[in-house]
């Protein structure tokens, strides 16, 4: 089986594992959606009639295999608070935080790459330090934080982007979406930063670099196709290791920018006790980590030839 | 070098797209202008930058606050709030009368009524609409516990028998639980008819993103001729109050719910934002737990309503935009009294009181309240310190909101921090869930039980005359106030900041908004 191939089918152990411990630890932990839904309106006769209607009153493995079972038929279980399917609403807020990880990577590629040039090939002199430091700031302040300076900026007195929301259409989303974007990047850009430049430095001390040198290789050509393409590598690993967490960590963001997100859909139905929601989006979470991740490894091996994971 | 050179280039030429990218991409939302009032204008678009998304559109089975302001746009009941939150006024019925025993009502329905499909509405809509809020037994149906039958006797007449004379039935037909849809649902099941609900209301349904938007058109059947006036609103969901607030600014949003306290006096000084502070009916209280010792004991709930300081809990959290509460009723409640005993700030008497209680020395307890909730972690500070004097040692206990909820509820708690607002004009609901212990709610969950206050509740229900009511509620209060079951702690008005070309806007004390006459100025 290729490599591709066994990656994926470790998605589904992987994916078991995490439905069992989301589904006991979310209906361990204390509080009731129906207190939720009903507020202080609760009447012991109201708690039970929604409980009893949702299934909630059945033990506790009764109400796992029920859930399993949906789930091998592609069916999450039905919203308590909303009331539609889990799914639908996976499905609608899955887009906008794809969209803010995949254009956050975009930007601090974008970012990253340029500046750890400029500091590779001038080590230890002004403009190294310059981007050895500065972009620190944006790793040391809080994330909600740089959001809220951008948007105060750039939305509210400047008025060069909205402030907040997902837009429509591909230029809406890339209009409104790019604040909220640039805040992800520049809190995973120092990180790319320095390991790019850590891995071109070393490339740019290499024999080949100075034979290709030597031999009149024109400097733009031999910055893409012998330098970056070899130094890259590491920064893939940490970028794919960051992006990661990010799809996890997503919830801040898409609070101060009010993306209708997934990470806020969570931590809603975490709020919310509204089980079938949190059971899917964590496991979606789960799904996105580990294609992110064979993502990266692929990016890897078609990067350097070298690498091969096929036995 | 020239790696150099090109990775400045690279740089240079993505800080221009960046530039072009936010320059050229249009503006984000209109400049709000201000001016003068004048006469109503039609059009426009209003997007309303909302706490949290809805949950629902059944009116008989939602609680949630953004659900209901939202689903009282789309449908109507036959008597709505007044403006000052204290009486109905007629809305989809022109008036009624009473039968001489007090147990029938005969409402003639308002003409030329029709639903956003272009239905009219008849008397079978109605009989249908409230049978259908009677039956919701996980929702609103207790307020409904009076009505015996409806009858739809002709199209334009509705009757309503009672089982008894009940006071609180036209601030009970006022609820939104009890707006009128079409008959059997026009033909859908409840589901379906809940996923585009049509009503009477001035707006109509467009779409619901959920978590993202909320919009509704213009109903073009709408009785009231020439509203609403604008084309549509949008219930946009921007759970953070900086950046509702930016948005505000920006123009993207015309109205920001619920803006921070501490920015009141900063948005009423910016020039393009208006500040409204509309009087409301929520009140916070600190409950006691009667379970738990030495909470049973008068003395010591009344020595920890002495040793707050009220004015100091305003000013630390409401910053100065709001008012002590004297009394379990606020004063935008019929039958508020004015001069109810309720506990001040007096330390020399709270001392007192705890010389006579059954704990002289303090004792220590635990305060519960939500985790996150950032006003009731300063009032927690605040009463940490302020019966620190009686050796009272109070702990605050941060739970998860589902949690601390849940813990209030089945009375897992020695204090708590709760509130309250009115769901209609009438203190009934408000004084049945807070004093009666056999109500579900178990006095407000704190098992708090005087029989005389009980007996005058339940007496006020079933009397009419307005006089008598008022007596039998003084003594509701009065007797709340001396038992201290509960700390009244202040009374906050429900704060909204729109932009300076919004007009018409208001809120009624018990939050309803009457979006018809709302209207933009170029």
């Amino acid at each position: 089986m290729s490599f591709v191939g066994r990656r994926l089918l470790q998605l589904v152990p992987v994916a078991v594992g995490v439905t069992i411990v989301v589904f006991f630890m979310i209906h361990l932990i204390p509080g009731d959606p129906a207190l939720t839904i009903l507020g202080i309106h609760a009447t012991p006769k109201s708690i039970a009639i929604l409980r009893h209607e949702w299934g909630l009153n059945r033990p506790l493995i009764s109400q796992y295999w029920l859930f399993l079972d949906r789930l091998l038929h592609g069916n999450l279980g039905q919203s308590l608070i909303y009331n539609v399917p889990a799914s639908t609403l996976i499905l609608q807020r899955l887009p906008a935080t794809i969209w803010l990880i995949v254009y956050a990577a975009v930007i601090a590629i974008l970012i990253s790459v340029p500046l750890a040039m400029i500091a590779a090939t001038r080590k230890d002199g002004i403009r190294d330090q310059v981007v050895r430091a500065v972009p620190l700031l944006g790793l040391g302040m809080p994330t909600f934080w740089v959001g809220f300076l951008l948007l105060t900026l750039f939305g509210a007195n400047l008025r060069w982007f909205p402030v907040g929301g997902y837009g429509t259409g591909l230029v809406g989303h890339l209009h409104y979406m790019f604040l909220p974007a640039l805040t992800v990047a520049i809190a995973l850009a120092p990180v790319v930063i320095r390991s790019l430049r850590a891995s071109m430095l070393t490339v740019l001390g290499a024999d080949y670099i100075t034979t290709a040198r030597s031999k009149g290789v024109p400097g733009l050509r031999l910055f893409v196709r012998h330098v970056l393409r070899n130094a890259v590598i590491p920064a893939i690993t940490v970028l794919g290791i960051n992006i990661g967490f990010l799809i996890g960590g997503t919830v801040i963001i898409e609070n101060v920018f009010a993306i209708p997100g997934i990470g806020q859909l969570m931590i809603n139905s975490i709020f919310q006790r509204d089980f079938p929601v949190v059971q899917g989006v964590t496991l979606v979470f789960a799904v996105m980590v580990v294609l992110v991740n064979l993502l990266a490894d692929m990016t890897y091996a078609s990067l350097d030839p070298r690498v091969s994971f096929d036995r | 070098m020239t790696y150099r050179t090109h990775a400045l280039k690279a740089l240079t030429a993505i800080v221009a797209l960046v530039l072009m990218a936010g320059c050229g991409s249009g503006s984000t939302g209109g400049t709000s202008t201000g001016g003068n009032a004048g006469a109503p204008v039609h059009g426009g678009n209003l997007v309303f930058a909302a706490v949290q998304d809805a949950q629902s559109m059944n009116a008989t089975t939602v609680f949630d606050n953004n659900s209901i302001w939202i689903l009282e746009q789309i449908f109507q009941p036959l008597y709505t709030v007044t403006n000052n939150g204290k009486g109905e006024m007629p809305w989809l019925a022109t008036g009624y009368k009473i039968s001489a025993n007090k147990k029938v009502y005969t409402f003639t329905l308002r003409p030329g009524v029709k639903f956003s499909n272009g239905k009219p509405m008849t008397s079978a809509d109605v009989k249908f609409s409230i049978d259908q809020n009677r039956k919701a037994a996980k929702g609103w149906a207790y307020l409904d516990t009076a009505i015996k039958s409806v009858q739809d006797p002709t199209p334009g007449t509705v009757v309503i028998n009672l089982k008894y004379p009940w006071a609180p039935i036209l601030a009970d037909l006022s609820l939104f639980a009890n707006g009128i849809v079409p008959n059997n649902y026009g033909g859908q099941t409840e589901a379906q008819f809940y996923t585009h609900p049509i009503g009477t209301g001035p707006f109509k349904w467009d779409y619901w993103h959920k978590g993202s938007a909320l919009k509704l058109v213009r109903n073009p059947f709408y009785w009231q001729k020439g509203k609403p006036y604008l084309n549509s609103v949008t219930w946009t969901d921007v759970p953070n109050q900086n950046t509702r607030e930016l948005q505000l600014k920006g123009s993207q949003a015309q109205i920001d719910q619920t803006p921070a306290w501490s920015t009141v006096a900063s948005l009423k000084s910016t020039q393009s934002v208006k500040m409204d502070l509309f009087n409301s009916t929520q009140t916070n209280y600190l409950a006691f737990n009667e379970l738990r010792k030495p909470f049973q004991d008068v003395h010591v709930r009344r020595a920890i309503s002495l040793a707050i300081d009220r004015n100091a809990l305003v000013k630390a959290v409401l910053f100065g935009n709001g008012k002590p509460a004297n009394s379990l009723f606020p004063p935008q409640v019929p039958f508020y009294d004015p001069s109810t005993p309720g506990y001040q700030f007096n330390l020399a008497a709270a001392k007192k009181q705890m010389a006579q209680s059954s704990v002289p020395h303090g004792f220590s307890t635990t305060l519960l309240i939500a985790a996150g909730n950032s006003d009731y972690l300063t009032i927690g500070t605040i009463l940490q310190a302020e019966l620190k004097p009686l050796g009272i040692k109070v702990n605050i206990q941060q739970l998860d909101p589902n949690t601390a909820n849940a813990d209030e509820q089945s009375l897992k708690y020695d204090m708590t921090l709760t509130l309250w607002t009115m769901d209609i004009p009438d203190p009934d609901e408000l004084a049945t869930f807070a004093v009666d212990p056999t109500s579900g709610a178990r006095s407000f969950f704190t098992a708090y039980n005087n029989p005389l206050v009980v007996k005058d509740t339940h007496l006020a229900e079933k009397t009419l005359n307005t006089a008598k009511r008022q007596q039998l509620y003084n003594v509701v209060q009065t007797g709340a106030a001396q038992d201290a079951f509960m700390a009244f702690l202040y009374y906050s008005p429900y704060p909204y900041a729109t932009t300076s070309n919004v007009h018409g806007f208001y809120v009624t004390p018990l939050g309803n908004m009457h979006m018809e006459n709302v209207w933009l100025s170029k």
